[in-house]
């Protein structure tokens, strides 16, 4: 299969003046053309971090140490400014959590769209107006050409972040990052824009990056899945892998967190414990004060990545051979048995 | 309701608050103006009112209405000047109004330049400083601006005078137009120009850095990283998206520095001595010249509130929100 983004061993950190923020710390990440990919994990473990530094909008205090970024074949770690504007919404697309603000409130929607069309297509305003269009269409705005020239505020929040989507979606990129994109949306809403989702990546062949912290709508959507954990990316394997065999002791908390897997009468599970700070991360494994299961030398050294299977990898040191066979909480297996 | 109705309530609702707003202010104005020391047959007799006798002085009082209670005189007033008649100037002795009406047009001409070049400078300086935030460009702007606005307009214009009218002698240093040449456009531009520097730079850094303020606010906002996120220029926000957000706010800028400006070409017509509303303001507060007064105020009084108002409308133009908000709370 092709592979239309490759992250090789990338490193991200911010420079401020309490010391070096270390958001991404070694990730391989790679995707498949048509596939989609969620990312799930806790706020602040460098998800949306490693999004926008793939389009290189982050503030300029920060820097990528090591690693590349292959779109395409192409590594575009060092491309300019200049360079980077044709990347950026024509071949990788990104849709922010906030649908609600990310519009401009002064501008029409339809322009807005029409502008993403221009910048990227050699056409006329026309032309773009009537890609525009189409694109409403595709979203499921209905009635697009009275919307065309209505400005955000006469939306809903599911309306406009459909209308953020036509706007990514409006010169047939390659890959979109969705980051968190139905998070500010009520539950039906939510569906509605994963249904949709799904049907824009069956009808153009995109391949989505897409990034929650939700594993009801992992389940849904996802092809592929890839926990994260302070900057790292500590299990990856497909859909079911994940879900059916989770084998990172952080993955089993997070699956525990879901209400429907909780025992009636008692309280929701919970990981116990903070994110870490990225400045000053201990050495070892930083999942490891948190960690109900933690070895002696998770304490000492960071776990490398684990092979279970041609698609499924983990990092803890549980999957080393020297380290005792510890089974997964019981309600998780029980859950998904009923689930 | 409809909408034609609510514009309709919502335009009267707007003219009734435009006259109070005048009628307190010519209260005001009236009742100060005769508080402050000093004698207005002073002004209309000149040095002969030493000469009179009480009795002449008194006669004199009675036929100018000076001897009724304020209250009574302002009555008198207001009656006249709702019929257009603003009383006799006491200084230059005819109808204030044909005292001031030939220089209208010289200030609004001056006054009206200043403002236009003022905004233009200022959206360019604000945008050029706000694209490059940060950068000594934009700190070197910053800190010369500061410096200029403390730059007192009189002592630059004086400044002004001594460098360009007597060293150089390129621009004449007062004056609308040189003696028979009213109607030669080029010398009454070259007469226009050292007063136009002077009330652009004593408040254009003033406006630019409100403008570049409020640029930056917006730069920050998420649907910068939308705009940056489809490809555009840094440029392209700023002029596309980010003006266009700050628009309404630069209009209410506009619309509040008329005052300012017009205190601006005030102090410079007095300075270049420019025949002018200010320059007239200035000599009938000097004089007691109480309707000459009390016609400056009004005038100044309806450019500053009628500005206000169509800086209103214009922002309902530009951002259709505002009309929104106020078209629900008339719904209530």
């Amino acid at each position: 299969m092709d592979k239309v983004l490759e992250l090789k061993d990338l490193s991200l950190s911010f420079y401020t003046k309490q010391g070096e923020i270390e958001a991404v710390r070694g990730v391989n990440l790679s995707l498949n053309k048509g596939e989609i990919l969620a990312i799930v994990g806790e706020s602040g473990c460098g998800k949306t971090v490693m999004s926008k530094a793939v389009l290189k909008l982050l503030p300029k205090n920060s820097k990528i140490k090591t690693g590349s970024i292959i779109i395409d074949g192409e590594d575009i770690t060092d491309y300019s400014e200049n360079k980077m504007r044709s990347i950026r919404g024509g071949v990788v697309s990104m849709v922010f959590q906030d649908a609600m603000t990310t519009l401009n409130p002064t501008i029409p929607v339809g322009k807005q769209i029409a502008e993403a069309v221009l910048k990227h297509n050699k056409v006329n305003s026309e032309e773009a107006k009537k890609r525009a269009l189409e694109m409403m269409d595709l979203v499921g705005i209905d009635d697009s050409m009275h919307r065309y020239y209505m400005q955000p505020h006469y939306f809903s929040g599911g309306m406009r972040q459909r209308c953020v989507l036509a706007i990514a979606l409006a010169s047939n990129p390659k890959v979109l990052f969705a980051d968190e994109p139905t998070t500010a949306l009520d539950v039906t809403v939510q569906a509605k824009i994963l249904d949709l989702l799904l049907e824009i990546r069956e009808k153009t062949g995109i391949s989505i990056v897409f990034i929650t912290h939700d594993f009801g709508v992992v389940a849904r959507i996802a092809d592929r899945v890839a926990v994260m954990y302070a900057g790292k990316i500590v299990e990856i394997g497909t859909a079911e892998d994940v879900f059916y065999d989770p084998r990172h002791p952080y993955t089993w908390g997070l699956m525990l967190c879901l209400p429907y897997l909780a025992k009636e009468g008692q309280p929701l599970e919970s990981i116990a414990g903070m994110p870490p700070v990225m400045i000053n991360i201990p050495k070892g494994d930083a999942f490891a004060i948190r960690n109900k299961y933690a070895l002696e030398i998770d304490y000492e050294e960071q776990p490398p990545m684990f092979e279970i299977s041609a698609t499924h990898s983990a990092a803890t040191w549980l999957l080393d051979e020297r380290a005792p066979k510890i089974q997964p909480p019981v309600s998780i297996k029980r859950g998904l048995k009923n689930g | 309701m409809n909408e034609k109705n609510i514009f309709i309530k919502k335009t009267t609702y707007r003219i009734l608050g435009f006259v109070f707003a005048m009628l307190i202010l010519s209260i005001v104005v009236f009742y100060f103006a005769r508080l402050a020391p000093g004698d207005p047959l002073q002004s209309f007799y000149g040095d002969s009112v030493e000469s009179m006798t009480a009795k002449e002085l008194q006669a004199a009082r009675v036929r100018l209405g000076l001897n009724e209670p304020i209250f009574i005189q302002y009555i008198k007033w207001i009656e006249n000047a709702f019929h257009g008649d603003f009383g006799l100037s006491l200084k230059y002795k005819i109808p204030a109004m044909s005292v001031v009406s030939p220089l209208i047009g010289n200030t609004l001409v001056l006054g009206g330049t200043a403002y236009i070049l003022m905004f233009i400078m200022a959206v360019l300086l604000a945008v050029a400083c706000a694209v490059n935030e940060d950068s000594v460009f934009d700190r070197l702007i910053c800190k010369t601006g500061t410096v200029s606005y403390y730059v007192p307009p009189f002592w630059l214009g004086i400044l002004l005078v001594l460098i360009f009218s007597i060293n150089f002698k390129w621009f004449p240093s007062s004056g609308a137009y040189d003696v028979g040449k009213a109607n030669d456009i080029i010398n009454r531009i070259k007469h226009m120009v050292l007063p136009l520097v002077v009330m652009i730079m004593s408040h254009l850094w003033y406006y630019a850095y409100m403008i570049r303020n409020k640029l930056l606010d917006e730069v920050r906002k998420d649907y910068v990283l939308l705009a940056k996120a489809k490809g555009l220029k840094k440029s392209e926000i700023m002029w596309k998206h980010c003006l266009r957000n700050a628009l309404p706010t630069i209009v209410n800028i506009m619309a509040i520095s008329i005052p300012h400006v017009l205190s601006g070409t005030y102090i410079a017509e007095a300075v270049f001595n420019y025949p002018g509303l200010g320059s007239l303001s200035i000599e009938s507060a000097k004089y007691h010249d109480y309707n000459l007064l009390m016609l400056l105020v009004l005038i100044t009084g309806f450019l500053v509130i009628f500005s206000s108002i169509i800086a209103k409308t214009i922002n309902e133009i530009i951002d259709p929100r505002m009309k929104e908000t106020e078209v629900s709370a008339w719904q209530k």
